[in-house]
């Protein structure tokens, strides 16, 4: 599947363009692609290839001199990401520099990018959950923001499309606030995990434990391998066994013969042409020789990630939209959201010395939402609700252990003790004033204006977070786990990596910047199809319902263009 | 910089087949004789040798010099060498000699004793830690490191822990015997 047709990009009028290659991105590729659509995805980094470009994919931890450190330079390069502690030698080249694309927080914002071909899409949690009427109705119910223009019964087929093709594994629970996927058979739990289960279910009416539902192949799927338990995903996988880009829908938009990726292209700005009042192609800065080129299109999906495809629309100025392309409303920018974490509680379990597990799954246990899903189960504290994901490891701290010498040496060659942890994921309200503005005093490596970030958690979500320790401190000692730690690391947005809104889908142009099938209201050949689209945040992991969208709005977008519409 | 050469045995197999061979000569990245010879008694005394290979047989020092002058920068790396400094003075104030020319007894005492005093690290989830994190203090931020250093070397990583680069199934349920070794990846 090599060779991506690169050099056709000097060809510059294509029949629709994408922006970004993420994980949004490729699925507009590939559908664009299949329906016939000459397709330009643009992006703004390398190329990297499923396999060949994943050069840590296999390097032990004495592979390599520092064993996973940074240098100063590279922990300099990557400055703003390195609080999330995530970043390493096996994964530092799928990271952005920090350095040649600023972003100015005015409250702290962790902003996590990848840049290059395939994004975030190599480094994503894979964790993948349906959305249902309770997250689709939810600013209708209670007042905040404004309402979806969709509900669940209009993306449910397009949940079932992407799911069968791209394999999501897990257990069918039949809830209603969480609907099931079509899934491959589910990963295991292991015997701790299991005990704590049969523990929190019996102790709590109406709360389940079950195995995270998640983009990782239990079985061989689509010409793809299953997943062989290394737990090294973030590094690109040999095997092909989670969903990323590069490794399912790229290929398959390849495959047809209509893709063409223009590695190293920062698109500057949306073209809008004032007299025939529709967007006529994009501006890009070659990101190698600073080079300004235009590619022409009918049809152009803004896919760069949330807050990237925002900064694009923004920097889209013309006569028609001085505010940037589409912010009749004024909205674009605003509402701003991610997801609450890192509040739960953790311990340790006894009894269970004697076992161990084979493998390093990358997959943890999940709690759906129990709370504000009905009239019993509702509570006047907080709108909205939560979930957790955790799980059950034998692992410690060694250092800690008031032991050293021969016989502390030789506990350590064993397995430590089991532990146990859940931390809640909380739904994040759209309040306007959480907003990215347009920098222009702080420019980029290419000379182009960057994001100020002003964005904060408030009453509704720290109420949420203070009920997720609660609650997992309560599970977790009804549970039987010892020396219970509740925890609630006072934290910012970002640090979810599920940012959200900021180009919100709405019935009302006056009040919304996208229409049900996210095109701009103002220029319908302009989708959005990213985080930026959403209307509110649910308490659950976007990317699968990003992939149901973008399959959704690419099927729209092709029958409109063949009636002529756009 | 200077080269010092420590005669030390090389490492044990699991099979107990040793043989005596020295240790390759060791020109420090960035410690001192002085540093280097106390973060070698330290590594040792914490992680000696036993049926199975102790910090020293897998160059343990070794690789915390390089660490240290590889990845801290110019403060951080300061910090550390007065930290080292400060635990020698400690153990000559007491017995009237650097930490790494005592004998295993005394080097002992001297271990119980930062056991005692110092904080201890607060439990991470996926590469943040949780609540509020008291002071470590050198002696358990170095022992962290040491044990680290100790269980990524490949001598230890390959053949002592279990070691299972491709799991292939994962099996959530498998019972401990007494030859069951932490998984090493």
């Amino acid at each position: 599947m090599a060779n991506y047709n690169i050099d056709a990009a000097k060809e510059t009028t294509y029949d629709a363009i994408v922006i970004g290659s993420g994980i949004s991105g490729g699925w507009a590729a590939k559908e664009l692609c299949e329906k016939g659509l000459k397709t330009l995805v643009l992006e703004r980094g390398r190329i990297v290839e499923h396999v060949v470009d994943y050069p840590t994919m296999n390097l032990d931890p004495w592979d390599t001199e520092l064993r996973g450190n940074l240098t100063p330079e590279q922990k300099e390069k990557h400055y703003k990401a390195i609080r999330s502690g995530w970043i390493g030698t096996d994964t530092e080249h799928f990271w952005a520099d920090d350095k040649a694309s600023p972003y100015t927080e005015k409250k702290p914002f962790l902003w996590l990018r990848a840049h290059q071909m395939g994004g975030r899409s190599l480094l994503w949690g894979k964790q993948t959950y349906r959305w249902s009427d309770l997250d689709f109705e939810a600013n209708a119910e209670d007042g905040h923001g404004v309402d979806w223009p969709i509900r669940y019964k209009d993306i449910e087929s397009w949940y079932t499309y992407v799911e069968k093709y791209a394999g999501i594994s897990g257990e069918a629970l039949g809830l209603p606030q969480l609907p099931d996927s079509h899934f491959l058979p589910p990963m295991e739990m292991n015997c701790v995990e299991k005990h704590v289960k049969s523990r929190i279910e019996k102790a709590f009416e109406g709360r389940n434990v079950t195995i995270g539902r998640c983009a990782h192949l239990t079985v061989p799927h689509n010409g793809r391998g299953q997943c062989q338990n290394r737990n090294r995903c973030s590094r690109g996988c040999p095997f092909g066994a989670y969903f990323s880009s590069n490794a399912v829908t790229l290929p398959a938009a390849h495959a047809t013969g209509n893709l063409t990726i223009r590695p190293f292209s920062i698109v500057q700005s949306v073209i809008y042409d004032d007299t025939r009042a529709k967007a006529t192609g994009v501006r890009i800065i070659d990101a190698e020789t600073n080079e300004a080129i235009e590619y022409s299109a009918k049809v152009i999906f803004c896919n760069a990630s949330t807050l990237s495809t925002t900064q694009i629309l923004l920097n889209s100025t013309s006569n028609r939209f001085e505010n940037g392309l589409g912010n009749d409303s004024g909205e674009l920018g605003h509402n701003l959201m991610d997801h609450t974490y890192r509040v739960g509680a953790m311990g340790t379990v006894d009894g269970f010395d004697d076992k161990y597990y084979k493998g390093r799954r990358p997959n943890g246990i999940y709690i759906p939402r129990y709370r504000n899903i009905n009239a019993a189960t509702k509570t006047d504290k907080f709108v909205r609700g939560f979930g957790y994901q955790g799980g059950a490891g034998r692992g410690g701290n060694p250092a800690n252990t008031e032991a050293f010498g021969a016989d502390f040496k030789e506990s350590i060659l064993k397995p430590g003790p089991w532990e146990f942890f859940i931390t809640g994921f909380a739904e994040c309200l759209p309040y306007h004033e959480n907003q990215v503005s347009l920098n222009s005093e702080v420019t980029d490596k290419w000379g182009q204006p960057t994001l100020t970030i002003d964005a904060e958690f408030k009453e509704n979500e720290k109420a949420i977070n203070k009920q997720i320790q609660e609650d997992a401190v309560e599970m977790l000692e009804k549970a039987g786990v010892k020396n219970v730690l509740g925890f609630d690391n006072d934290h910012s947005p970002g640090w979810g990596v599920h940012e959200m809104g900021t180009a919100r889908m709405g019935r009302d142009p006056k009040t919304s910047v996208l229409n049900s099938f996210n095109q701009v209201h103002a220029a319908k050949n302009v989708f959005v199809t990213d985080g930026a689209c959403m209307t509110s945040s649910s308490c659950v992991n976007p990317s699968l319902t990003y992939m149901a969208i973008t399959a959704r709005a690419a099927d729209y977008a092709v029958s409109e263009l063949k009636k002529g519409n756009i | 910089m200077f080269g010092a050469t420590i005669a030390v045995p090389s490492i044990v197999s699991l099979l107990q087949s040793c043989k005596d061979e020295d240790r390759r000569v060791w020109e420090p990245e960035l410690f001192t004789e002085k540093e280097a010879k106390t973060v070698s008694a330290l590594v040792d005394t914490i992680l000696p040798r036993t049926e199975t290979p102790g910090a020293l047989d897998v160059n343990a020092d070794i690789f915390i010099d390089r660490i240290v002058a590889r990845t801290y920068d110019t403060e951080a790396q300061k910090y550390l060498q007065d930290e080292i400094a400060q635990f020698n003075a400690g153990a000559e104030t007491i017995y009237g000699e650097p930490f790494f020319d005592l004998d295993e007894t005394r080097r002992a005492e001297i271990l119980k004793v930062a056991e005692k005093k110092s904080g201890k690290f607060s439990p991470g989830i996926w590469g943040t830690s949780v609540g509020e994190q008291e002071p470590i203090g050198f002696y358990r931020s170095f022992k962290s490191m040491a044990i680290w250093a100790y269980l990524t070397s490949e001598e230890i990583g390959k053949n002592v822990l279990a070691y299972d680069p491709i799991p292939g199934n994962y099996d959530g349920c498998v019972p401990v015997s007494e030859n069951t070794m932490r998984s090493s990846l």
